[in-house]
């Protein structure tokens, strides 16, 4: 008889705790995604019921999408942006594959310094380093066969070197056994064959969140391509939403069906990606 | 035939093999390399270049200190000063290292003082050359201009530039140098056999570059400084950058002082604990007050945008950091229960994060719009408030408060201005999901057993959040908030889309100023100058925070 008061109580007690633990997830949950809901509730509202007090459209105008994207030109700001990510993330992968699989299981003398005074970069704040690489680029652009400013040298071949990739795969690489390593070397395999068939099909997870944050950097960028693009040949989008969200400023649901054209790409990444991503990020991030 | 033969011999031998395989490895390395060199790290002393110049758009005189002096007064002159004798330290404790060495090995390390003046003599030879050459080099793109661009004419001017009058006799030493350095270390590599040989070589070339810095900057320091005193002969003004240097120079040692008797107080455990702290307590108050005396009021003779900048950069901080920190923790703790459906609130508060900023600012941007039917200004219409101009309002958020409760408080206590907060709290709302993410990895790390055992002896679950959990979290909470804060000095997109004329320049951190000053003003050397600054303050809390907080992390 007392066993079982006290098992229910304790079970009441578990469960209250439970309620209030969901209220407060659920809580959370509503904050982080209200921003958008009212982004996309405005986005298919009339001008007249955004300006408003109404949470919810009367009626869904899709044709704000249709609208907003002629009007911001986005198709040209989109192939743009796509572009550079494209060029930007076959460099950087390809350069930082290597990078990272000589600092991680090649010996030669220097190694730990060179890596050293690379992660060093990271510390260095952006502004400083703006000025004179756009001084640099336009000075590459003047003595070049191709022009950097206003083209896709600018806006990519800076990032194609990162050591924050690289750092990310030598951690990976680093974890792949010796026996592996010991094995190949045995069937003949140099380091080439060794990258490509063994250590490379293992290292999906990085090499996914490389993709995604590079992306995210990409799309997000403002300052540089600010600087280095003055017509929109080769604008991003991010320069595009925000001209947008300048010119059109008082036709909010035009704006927030714009701002929401831009995110989808990203969430339609991140939702196929998220297991890899928070994994990945939770790792890197603890061991950087 | 015969290369080929002779290319398999130098490459089978073990020798060969290992000589190989660092020559793949350095052709794996070179394209990132070169890159990061290119746009990492070459960056930074052209920047020093450009920030000693008056340079807007091109190149103009070269005036020292003189931009630095403009954006923080006299401190300028304390910091060259400071860093001066910082690189004397740095001798110290490299002479400490070597002789720490010494006695352990028992070697005599002194024949590799020759290769190691010659490499820093190199060194120093190398940055005359470079400093020379890259004005030489820079202006090929003018003169490019209107020409056919092509590799051969390139390489004219190239060669031309580097063969010009300036630069060659510069070029030349660079080149005795390096020879002689590479013959002596290769001698003394033959003469002296030790396996430590490079080691020693390589740290009494540091110890001689270190020489030469602090000589270097303390000479220049004092030519700037007596060049300022005689233009003050001319006005009549006494800048007094020495009783600054002086009292400025006191204050840090006091601190410094201070807090090594804190650290030897907090170990002993006798009654003396208890003075030792008093006696320190009372040595940090004297530093910091000479300090807090000292430097508003010589930042306040240099540019007030940069004072300004700080402050909202402080502010930015202040009200970011800790407050995703304490949401997060307590986010995660929640997710960790392992409870269903904790996968799907993971998910949801990640997505901000990955969201591109620039959307989710003009979302933002909207819902504290001025509007009187703007989301948010409804709800404080709803809780009985008045409307706010949000984005657009550059008093403090605390006089708001105050003013609505009737009360005036004194300018100090203003706070960040309300375009501020709403910055702060999308900066918030973005970096939770981060934060908690890697608090989970976290507590992922943290032993069950220690919990089980805790639960067993009756602890509370906020017993054991307090003395178990949250001090296995440090490390996390040490990383976070180093991130946390670089990153806020660092921000700059979703400032400039919030930003406004109307908000007074009240949400222009300092990135925010040098953008500015950069881009719209054109002034590339200040702009520079400014970054530099920035940058300082950057290592310099980045330090701070290794010593205080990192003593006290527990790393289980």
């Amino acid at each position: 008889m007392d066993n079982k008061k006290i098992k229910k109580h304790s079970f009441s007690v578990s469960t209250r705790r439970k309620v209030i633990t969901y209220i407060i997830l659920f809580v959370g949950a509503f904050i982080s995604l209200l921003p958008f809901i009212w982004m996309i509730s405005t986005s298919l509202m009339t001008l007249g019921e955004a300006l408003g007090t109404a949470f919810f459209p009367s009626s869904l105008k899709f044709e704000n999408y249709v609208i907003a994207w002629q009007r911001a030109e986005f198709s040209q700001y989109f192939v743009n942006s796509l572009l550079i990510t494209l060029i930007t993330l076959s460099g950087e992968i390809t350069f930082s594959v290597f990078a990272a699989y000589a600092f991680a299981r090649m010996e030669f003398p220097g190694r730990d310094l060179i890596f050293g005074i690379m992660l060093s970069t990271i510390m260095i704040p952006a502004m400083v380093l703006i000025i004179p690489n756009f001084l640099t680029v336009t000075w590459l652009g003047r003595i070049g066969p191709i022009p950097w400013i206003n083209n896709w040298p600018a806006l990519t071949i800076p990032f194609m070197g990162s050591i924050f990739s690289i750092f990310l795969l030598k951690q990976f690489f680093a974890q792949v056994p010796n026996e592996l390593f010991d094995a190949a070397q045995i069937d003949g395999a140099g380091h080439l064959r060794f990258l490509f068939q063994v250590v490379l099909p293992l290292s999906k997870a990085p090499l996914m969140v490389i993709l995604v944050l590079s992306f995210i950097g990409t799309w997000n960028s403002l300052a540089w391509p600010m600087l280095v693009t003055n017509t929109p040949d080769w604008r991003p989008i991010s320069v595009g939403l925000m001209n947008f969200v300048d010119e059109a400023g008082q036709l909010l649901n035009l704006t927030m069906a714009g701002a929401f054209i831009t995110i989808i790409p990203i969430l339609i990444i991140y939702f196929f990606t998220q297991r890899q991503f928070t994994d990945s990020i939770a790792r890197s991030g603890l061991k950087g | 035939m015969e290369k080929k033969n002779f290319l398999r011999r130098t490459f089978t031998t073990r020798r060969g093999r290992r000589l190989k395989e660092h020559l793949t490895a350095y052709i794996f390395i070179a394209p990132a390399s070169i890159l990061i060199f290119i746009f990492g790290i070459f960056p930074v002393f052209f920047a020093l270049y450009v920030s000693l110049h008056r340079w807007r758009i091109v190149r103009g005189d070269m005036i020292g200190l003189q931009n630095y002096v403009t954006s923080i007064g006299n401190l300028a002159y304390v910091v060259a000063f400071f860093l001066g004798l910082g690189a004397l330290a740095g001798i110290y404790f490299i002479v400490k290292h070597i002789l720490k060495m010494k006695r352990e090995q028992g070697d005599q390390p002194w024949p590799a003082i020759f290769p190691g003046l010659t490499y820093a003599l190199m060194v120093f030879a190398f940055l005359n050359w470079f400093y020379r050459a890259l004005p030489e080099v820079l202006d090929i793109a003018f003169k490019l201009r209107g020409l056919e661009r092509n590799e051969i004419v390139f390489m004219d001017f190239l060669l031309e530039a580097l063969r010009s009058e300036n630069v060659l006799p510069a070029w030349r030493i660079l080149l005795i140098t390096f020879l002689v350095s590479v013959a002596v270390s290769l001698i003394i590599l033959r003469v002296w056999r030790n396996r430590r040989n490079i080691d020693y070589q390589a740290f009494f070339s540091l110890g001689f570059i270190a020489l030469g810095v602090s000589i270097g900057l303390l000479a220049f320091t004092l030519k700037e400084v007596s060049a300022a005193y005689a233009t003050a002969l001319e006005t009549g003004i006494d800048p007094g950058i020495w009783p600054q240097v002086i009292s400025i120079t006191s204050g840090v040692i006091l601190l410094v002082a201070g807090w090594l008797f804190w650290r030897r107080a907090e170990k002993q455990h006798t009654d003396r604990s208890f003075w030792l702290h008093i006696l320190a307590a009372l040595i940090l108050l004297v530093g910091g007050w000479l300090l807090i005396g000292e430097i508003p009021m010589i930042l306040a003779n240099g540019d007030k945008k940069v004072w300004d900048g700080l402050k909202v950069t402080a502010f930015f901080s202040l009200g970011t950091v800790p407050l995703q920190l304490i949401i997060s923790i307590f986010l995660s703790v929640l997710l960790f229960q392992k409870l269903v459906g904790s996968n799907i609130f993971r998910i949801i508060y990640f997505i901000p994060y990955v969201t591109p900023a620039i959307a989710s600012a003009a979302v933002f941007q909207q819902m504290f719009s001025n509007r009187h039917s703007a989301p948010v200004n409804m709800l404080l219409k709803a809780l009985g408030l008045p409307a706010q101009q949000w984005l657009f309002e550059p008093r403090g958020v605390f006089t708001l408060i105050a003013d609505h409760l009737g009360k005036t408080i004194p300018a100090w206590a203003a706070g960040p201005s309300l375009a501020m907060s709403v910055i702060i709290l999308h900066s918030i709302w973005t970096f939770v999901g981060y934060n908690t993410v890697i608090y989970l990895a976290g507590l992922g790390n943290i032993p069950k057993e220690l919990n089980d055992a805790a639960e067993v002896d009756g602890a509370s679950g906020w017993q054991v959040f307090r003395h178990i959990t949250f001090p296995l979290l440090s490390p996390t909470t040490y990383f976070l908030s180093l991130i946390g804060v670089i990153g806020t000095f660092k921000a700059f997109n979703t400032i400039w889309i919030f930003r406004s004329n109307l908000a007074l320049g009240t949400t222009d951190t300092l990135s925010l100023v040098i953008f500015i000053e950069f881009f719209e003003k054109t002034r590339y050397g200040y702009a520079s100058a400014m970054a530099f600054v920035l940058f300082g303050i950057i290592l310099a809390l980045t330090l701070v925070n290794n010593r205080i907080q990192g003593s006290r992390v527990f790393y289980g």
